[in-house]
Formats: structure tokens, sequence, C-alpha cells
């Protein structure tokens, strides 16, 4: 798991970010520290089943992807 | 032939005055934003362009799960499903809050209206669109190579249009889902159908030779206009809600029925950002909940309340007004591609609000100026995704929202006011590409706002430009008369995006019982039409016979003139400049209608009058003012200038022949192709072993009269031209079913066009740039001083038009303290008085670009004014970099 994982993480760009609890500046693809948690993706999600690397179905039948932010999805529900 | 210097034989001075010498000269003023505000614009300069799958995801799932509703619901229902699942970005410090995507810099490709640009390019999607000519402006485009832009792919990051920034893990969604859209976007439903269009075969060809630069049907179908925030204003979101749901009781079941799906949409996607706002409001009190420090935890909590309060209510105070007018500019960007969305005269919109905190001690001008600067940092953010060549070639990244100051009031008194002076302040110590600031010059204007906007116009951040109020009005009334444009409301207008004179309108705003007539825009986006066409390139069609030479491609028929005269030559362009325009006229009303059935704007459309008034968004012409066709043009004054040397040269003086000077320009008078050297301006060029052959012919096409110098020779030709092509504009029709006007701005594409042009007859070499703007002069070819290019550029009226664009650029030290200021400003007003319509500035020593372009690291926040818009040095490709090194350099005025 990465900085870009955690759910304290605060994407600037696609390279970087800023922790929320720090403010420190991190990197998203570093190793992540020891506060680190969960960040609500589709990946986590009951309702996510994964067909490849990249790709994969929410509730059985529209395409979706693991790493899709889900913080704001009303049905996402943690596996 | 012997070797000698290796440069340009015929050199072009690019000064006027004294070169300078010594230390480059820095410039004179130099404010710092508040610290709060630093933080921010130091995070920005760190941050790249980044983009994101999210919104087109829920978008298209949306769309996708609605097929059979009625298009604007569903285009409703798919928007207010892509704000509800935004997920909200707040940083440190912020004080306004919200964005277009959870990047500081973030944006999203729009697969609706174009899918197949960001394919890769070995695709067959993208090998379809460049057959079509429809990506050709990307492959000559250069892309600034560093501040914010993502030029190649790293690690896990895929760079796009070598801007944009895209994870790895989120490329195979964005091409599924750009595969949804194939045969569905609005580029491809338009493209089945404009090949309807007789000529369409012409088209394409066109596109391909880049006469023009792109279709603006689905890349930037809105923007260069002026947003209109009075309906949240004054109603809040609830209130416009209300208004939905007490209009679609009054319509459903009555003829003209789409008037209850336009308010239903309306609804629907007024929902959908309620939820986005809650969202960031959740956002914000989760940071608080993470945050040690008792003040930044009490400020988190303080956007928490201040963003739940909006969901349902009007504004309370300037802060409020000033965090709503940001939702719903950031809504409307999020709604569509979308450059030029000028936020018009928010000094005086918001003046009420701050007025009333100023008297009641609720506010300090250094809290406005800390809050004007955040303000700064968030429109500065704003990307807008594109083609390269759209983004590079014609944006340079930038995406002009262009805030005015000054004008007139309803009542035709001094529009000015202290909230517009602290305007200027906080652009003076957030020296930021946006808003790009533009002064509505009036002779009724009080001096001491004139002389702060001099001092911002120093500080040499390419802004203020300055606009003559009194030049817009009478273009206004003249084209906007039909619709029942008065003088009262003339006297509303603004500029959208970067010089695009807009159509603007009174709304009585209700503050604390009182009722202020505040301005904003009334007519949809003025810039879309014809963009960009290349009148060197037409010319050269003209010289060859309707071939592009370059590629030897037949881009128009024979005109089968012998071109034995000048006029001969004269009327062949205009032949071929007619139907160009005929052409893509057609085709870009089908675009334009397939637009508005697939992709409608809702949004904008609930904030122009008198779209809620009529039920009919904007592609249905709700809006008060529809005629906003246009057709833009680019080179005009090397056009002019290679007339000029062929009336001379050829059919005067017989200093060669036509067929001669054809062949000299095949051969580029001796000299590299621009494309081989890397260098894109006359002034650094490296000859060929023939050059001798023709240096003789590029020095009397070099000596040839000039645009800009007060010439009547070539200045009667610029008027002949002028007046020509504002005539012939009324000739074409638009979608709306109104005359399209002229317009005439080059943005950056005299970059583009100039690097697929051929050398042309007034000495310009092959694949440089064009002079910028419309009446600048080609660079190092004004001799004569200010005052002769003031008369060159004023030989014809200026409102015939809706626009003209002078750029100049000056040295610090001829505009050194107070007494350079006064100076500066009486220049300033003799061009405006004159009956110029437009002026900016570079106040910058040549050197220190020269040295910036080799040192760029130790520029990062060095701005420069291009075209109507000021951009990060660092950010600009370097043809625009050279034209902007290469212009003449004013010591003296």
């Amino acid at each position: 798991m990465n900085h870009i994982d955690c759910k304290y993480y605060l994407a600037t760009d696609v390279f970087k970010g800023i922790c929320k609890r720090t403010k420190e500046s991190i990197l998203a693809d570093e190793p992540h520290c020891e506060d680190f948690e969960k960040a609500p993706k589709c990946r986590y999600c009951k309702h996510f089943t994964e067909s490849d690397e990249f790709m994969g179905l929410c509730m059985n039948q529209t395409h979706a992807f693991p790493d899709m932010q889900a913080s704001t999805c009303k049905t996402f529900s943690w596996n | 032939m012997t070797e000698q210097n290796n440069f340009l034989e015929c050199p072009v001075s690019n000064y006027y005055g004294d070169v300078p010498k010594g230390e480059i000269q820095a410039r004179e003023i130099h404010k710092q934003p508040t610290p709060r505000v630093e933080k921010i614009r130091q995070l920005y300069f760190n941050t790249q362009s980044s983009a994101s799958v999210e919104f087109p995801y829920w978008y298209t799932r949306r769309w996708e799960e609605l097929e059979g509703e009625i298009p604007i619901v569903r285009r409703a229902e798919a928007l207010k499903a892509a704000f509800e699942h935004s997920t909200p970005a707040i940083y440190p410090g912020e004080i306004l809050v919200m964005g277009k995507a959870p990047f500081l810099r973030g944006s999203y490709p729009m697969p609706w209206l174009s899918e197949a640009f960001f394919m890769a390019q070995e695709g067959e999607l993208y090998q379809a669109a460049l057959d079509a000519g429809k990506v050709s402006a990307d492959q000559v485009t250069t892309m600034g190579q560093g501040g914010g832009n993502v030029t190649e792919s790293v690690g896990n990051v895929i760079s796009i249009a070598g801007k944009f920034g895209l994870r790895k893990e989120e490329m195979p969604m964005l091409l599924d889902i750009a595969k949804k859209w194939y045969n569905k976007s609005v580029d491809d439903v338009g493209h089945k159908y404009e090949q309807m269009v007789p000529g369409y075969h012409e088209k394409e060809e066109i596109m391909r030779a880049v006469i023009c630069m792109f279709d603006s049907g689905y890349t930037l179908p809105q923007g260069r206009e002026v947003m209109n925030y009075y309906y949240p204003l004054q109603y809040g979101i609830e209130g416009i809600k209300n208004i939905c749901d007490e209009k679609m009781k009054q319509t459903a079941g009555y003829p003209d029925m789409d008037r209850i799906y336009f308010y239903k949409a309306v609804y629907i996607i007024l929902e959908g950002i309620q939820t986005w706002v809650k969202n960031y409001a959740e956002e914000a009190r989760f940071m608080a909940s993470l945050e040690q420090d008792a003040s930044s935890k009490e400020e988190y909590l303080d956007i928490a309340e201040r963003l739940d309060w909006l969901v349902a209510h009007t504004p309370r105070n300037f802060h409020d007004a000033l965090q709503l007018v940001w939702i719903f500019h950031v809504a409307v960007l999020n709604e569509d591609a979308i450059s030029g969305l000028s936020p018009g005269r928010l000094g005086q919109i918001l003046y009420p609000y701050w007025k009333r905190d100023m008297d009641q001690g609720l506010l300090t001008n250094e809290k406005t100026l800390e809050l004007l600067e955040s303000m700064r940092m968030k429109f500065t953010e704003i990307d807008c995704f594109a083609s390269m060549g759209v983004v590079g070639g014609v944006l340079s990244g930038n995406t002009f929202n262009n805030l005015c100051v000054g004008g007139l009031t309803k009542d035709g008194n001094s529009a000015a006011n202290d909230l517009e002076m602290l305007i200027m302040e906080s652009a003076m110590t957030c020296d930021t590409p946006q808003p790009t600031l533009s002064l509505l010059y009036d002779e009724k204007l009080p001096e001491d706002f004139l002389m702060k906007g001099v001092e911002c116009t120093k500080i040499g951040t390419g802004y203020p430009a300055w606009v003559n109020n009194q030049v817009a009005m009478e273009f206004l009334l003249n084209n906007f008369k039909k619709e029942g444009m008065g003088l009262e409301e003339a006297r509303a207008w603004s500029i959208g995006g970067c010089l695009e004179t807009s159509a603007g309108s009174w709304m009585p705003l209700v503050v604390d019982g009182v009722t202020h007539y505040i301005p904003g825009g009334s007519a949809p986006a003025t810039s879309v039409g014809v963009h960009f066409l290349s009148l060197p390139k037409i010319l050269e069609a003209v010289l060859f016979d309707g071939l592009d030479k370059k590629t030897g491609r037949r881009v128009y028929p024979s005109h089968g003139l012998a071109l034995n005269s000048y006029e001969e030559v004269w009327e062949a362009f205009k032949k071929y400049f007619d139907s160009t325009v005929e052409v893509l006229t057609l085709t870009n009303n089908i675009q334009h209608d397939v637009w508005g059935r697939i992709s409608p704007s809702i949004i904008n459309s609930m904030l122009k009058p008198d779209c809620l008034d009529t039920g009919r968004d904007i592609s249905r012409k709700g809006s008060r003012y529809n005629r906003t066709f246009n057709v833009e043009i680019c080179g005009g004054v090397n056009l002019v200038n290679s007339l000029a040397s062929i009336k001379k040269n050829v059919f005067e003086d017989k200093s060669f022949t036509l067929d001669v000077l054809k062949e000299a320009i095949v051969a580029n008078f001796g000299y590299a192709p621009a494309a081989e050297t890397g260098a894109y301006s006359l002034s650094e060029q490296v000859k060929d072993s023939h050059y001798n052959d023709w240096l003789k012919i590029h020095k009397q096409c070099l000596d040839a009269p000039k645009y800009g110098n007060d010439d009547i020779y070539v200045d009667s030709l610029f008027r002949e031209w002028q007046e020509y092509f504002s005539a012939t504009c009324e000739n074409y029709i638009s979608l709306y079913g109104e005359p399209l006007y002229s317009c005439q701005i080059s943005v950056s594409t005299h970059g583009p066009m100039g690097a697929v042009t051929l050398a042309t007859a007034d000495g310009r070499l092959d694949g440089t740039t064009f002079a910028d703007g419309s009446v600048s002069a080609y660079p190092g070819s004004d001799k004569s001083g200010p005052y002769a290019l003031f008369s060159s550029a004023t030989c014809y009226n200026h409102s015939l038009s809706q626009n003209s664009q002078l750029n100049m650029k000056i040295h610090p030290s001829a505009i050194a303290g107070r007494e350079g200021a006064r100076k500066f400003l009486e220049m300033i007003k003799s061009y405006l008085r004159k009956g110029g319509f437009h002026i900016q500035f570079n106040v910058v020593d040549s050197r220190m670009l020269k040295d910036a372009q080799a040192h760029p690291d130790k520029y990062r926040g060095l701005m420069v004014r291009v075209a109507g818009f000021t951009q990060y040095w660092v950010e600009l490709g370097k043809q625009i970099q050279d034209e902007v090194i290469a212009r003449t350099e004013y010591s003296e005025i």
C-alpha cells in the first residue's frame, strides 16, 4: 500500500499530494506511514468484482475500476 | 558560395529607441501576496496539470442507464450524477473552496464532445480523426516544456496532449468510456451530418492545411462569454429550484413542450450541485476534525458552515457572495469544455455586499485583499482539457477568465468603485495569470482609477488590457439593435474570453431591500463559428492556384486567374476567403446544432437572461442576444504586408515577376525552414547554400512598405482588407439565423499557423510565426514610433469588428517613475481617443526573456502577455516564446 491508497491522502496532482493529518508533502507512489487507513475505493467494496488489474464490475453489471475513489458513492460498502 | 555570417543577411532591428545596455532591467514594482495566499501560490507552482476520469465515468454511467429519456433531461441526470460523485478536495489555507476535479489543477476529458484525440495515436479512432483533418493543428503545435505541463509519461503517470497527466490505473477506464461515445459524441454525430454540406471535401482539406485551426462545435462549444451570477445571488440555489418548480406547473401539457424539459433539467442539475456543495462541507468538517491548530480548525468549520448555508440560502455577506459566484463558475466549467468563461464586471456585481460589510465594520481592506488573492488562485488553477492543437496552439494552456473594471453604469456614469481598486491591487500583490483584467476605458472614469490601472500595467503582467468602452458600445448597438438592445443595455457589456466584446444586461439585485442594477452576460458563447482562418496561408493558396504547396495537396479548385495584376491577386484572395467562410459556416452550424441536441448547456443557460423566463436553453435561442457567431482570423498584418510587397515589387516597380517571387518563397529566400532550426522568429534564422541567389529579392520584400509606420501605401490596403472582411461576414448566416461578424484576435494561433506556412512575400520566412494580435506590427517592422503605429492601427473604424488587438512591448525604463506613468497613461489615452479598441503591454526587458528561455528554472513566476492573455513564460511553447522575444521593444515612447 502507498500514500495514494490512504484516506488521509489529499492529491495535489497525479504525482503527489499532502497528508491531511500532518500537512506534509508526500509522493503518491511511496509506501504509506504507520497512521495509514484505507481510503474507500471500489476495490474494497463488496459490490465490486475485479476482472483484471485495472478493470472490474460494479453490481455485476457496470464497468468500474479498482482505484476509483468511492468516498462519495452512496452504495459503497466495505468488503 | 563563401561562408559568411550565418544569420539573416537583411537584419531587422527589434528595438525602437536606444538598445538597452548593461544589466538586465527588472520590472519596476514587485509586490507580494498575503502569507496565506503565497503558500497556496507556491503549492500551485509545484503542481502539475492533472486529469481525472471520475467525472466522465459517472456522467457516462448515468447516461447509459437512461437510454430513451428526453435528451436534455438525460444529460441533466448524467451531470447530476457526476457532480454528486466528485471527490471533494480542500487544500490547506484555502478560504474559497471547490474545484473542477480532485487535483489542484484538475480537469478531465469530455468524451461526449469528442473522444478521438486522446486515444493512442496509433489507434484507429485517432487515425480516423487524422484523416478528417481534425487533428492537423495538433501536429504542428509546440507545447510549453516547463511549469505545470506533464510533457511526458513517467512512472505511473501517462502524459496526454503533452500537458495533462493521468494515472496509469485510470487509462483503461478512460478508453472504455471513450469507446462508449464512439459514433455518439458531438464530434462523431456532427461529422456524419456535416458531410452533407456541398464542398465538404474542401473543408477537410482546409483543416488538413491548417488554414482553419479547429471546429468549435465539439472542441470548445461554450466560452468566450461573460457569466451572469444574478440568479444565484438573488434567489439562491433553492430559490431557483422553486422558480423551476413553478414554471413546470405553468408549462406542463401546454404547447412548446421543450420548456418543461428544460425546467426539469435545471431542477435536476441544481439538486446535483447541492449535493456537490454538501460533500465539500462534509470534507471541511473532516479536515477540521484532523486539525490541531485552533484557528485552522475554526477556518474549516467556517467553510463548512458557509457551504451548508449556500446550499439553500442567498448570501449574507461578501465572503458568501464570492463563494457562491465561484460555485457557479466551476459548475459551468464542469458542464462543457470551455475556455474564456469570464466573470465580467465582478467588482460591480459584488459591490453591494462589500460596501455593506465595510460600512458595518465586518470587513477590512486587508481581509478583502486576502479574499481577492484567494479568488485569483482559484481562477489560476483552472485547466481546460482539450487537444494539443486547442490547448497549446490556441490557448497556450490559458483559460481566459477576463475580469473587467471600469465602464459605465446603467445611467451612464462612471462605474469604477473602491472594490475594483482593490481588485487591481490584488492583481499586483498576487500576480497570477487568472483572472486577467481589462479596464473598460471611458472618458468619465476618474484619474486615480486610471492611474491605478497604469500602476498595475507597469508591473509587467500584461494586465489590465485597455479597452475602449465607446467603440465596444457602438459595435454592440450595430449588431444587437435588431434584438432590442438600446444605449442603456449596451453599457452593461463586458469582455468574454481574451477580447470578445459580449452583450450584457442590467439585473435588479436586491440587497437589504435596496435594488442595485448589476451587469452580467446575456448572450451565449461569442467566439463560435469559423475559428481562426490563416490569411497568409490563403494567400499562399492563391499564389499556387489552390494548392497547399507544403504538402502538394489541392485545397481549393483552381481560381482560373492568370494573376497578371494586383487586382487579380486580390480578387482571387477574396474568392478563396469567401469559399472558406461559406463551407466552414455551414459545417459549424451543423456541429453546433448537434451539440445543442446531444450536449446542451443547462447550467449556463439557467444563468443567462432570459432562458429561465422563456424555458429555452441557449442553443434554442433562449438568451436575450443571439447574434454571436463570428469569423476569427489570424495573420492579417502579414497578409497586408505581403499584398503591399506584391503590389509594389511585382506590379509597380516590376523588380521581379510573380513566378520568380513564387520560386523565392518555395526556396524560403535561401534560409533553412524554422522546423529545421527550431527558431520561430525572423531574427534568428540560418542560411542555406543558396541564400545568395535570393538575397536581393528578399531585401526588396523586407523593404516593401510595412504596416505600422503610418504609411498610406500599405495602410490603405489594410483598410480595404478590414472593410471587406467585416462586410463579407454579413453574407453568412449562423445556426441562430443571424449574420456572422468579424473577430480578430490571434491568441496563440500565429505560432502553429505560421509553422505550416511557407515564406511570405513580405519577407517572413517559412515556419516562423505571424504577427500577433490583429493590429500589432510584425516584429521589427514598426520603425517609426508608437504614434505612427497608432495611426496605422486606426486607419479603419474599429467598431466594424468585435475587437481589434494591439500588443506592444515596452522597456521598463521608458515608463519609470510617476512621470513615466503619467506619460504612459497619456500615450494609452491617445490611442483610445483615436478610436483604437484595445491595447496591452509587455513591460519587460527582452534580454530577460532570452535569459528565461535559456534558464527556465530561474523564472517559474515570470509572466508575459501574448495576445489577449497573460501566461507563465515557462508554460508557453517555443513558437510563442520566440515571437514575444522578437516583438519590437520600445525604449522610448
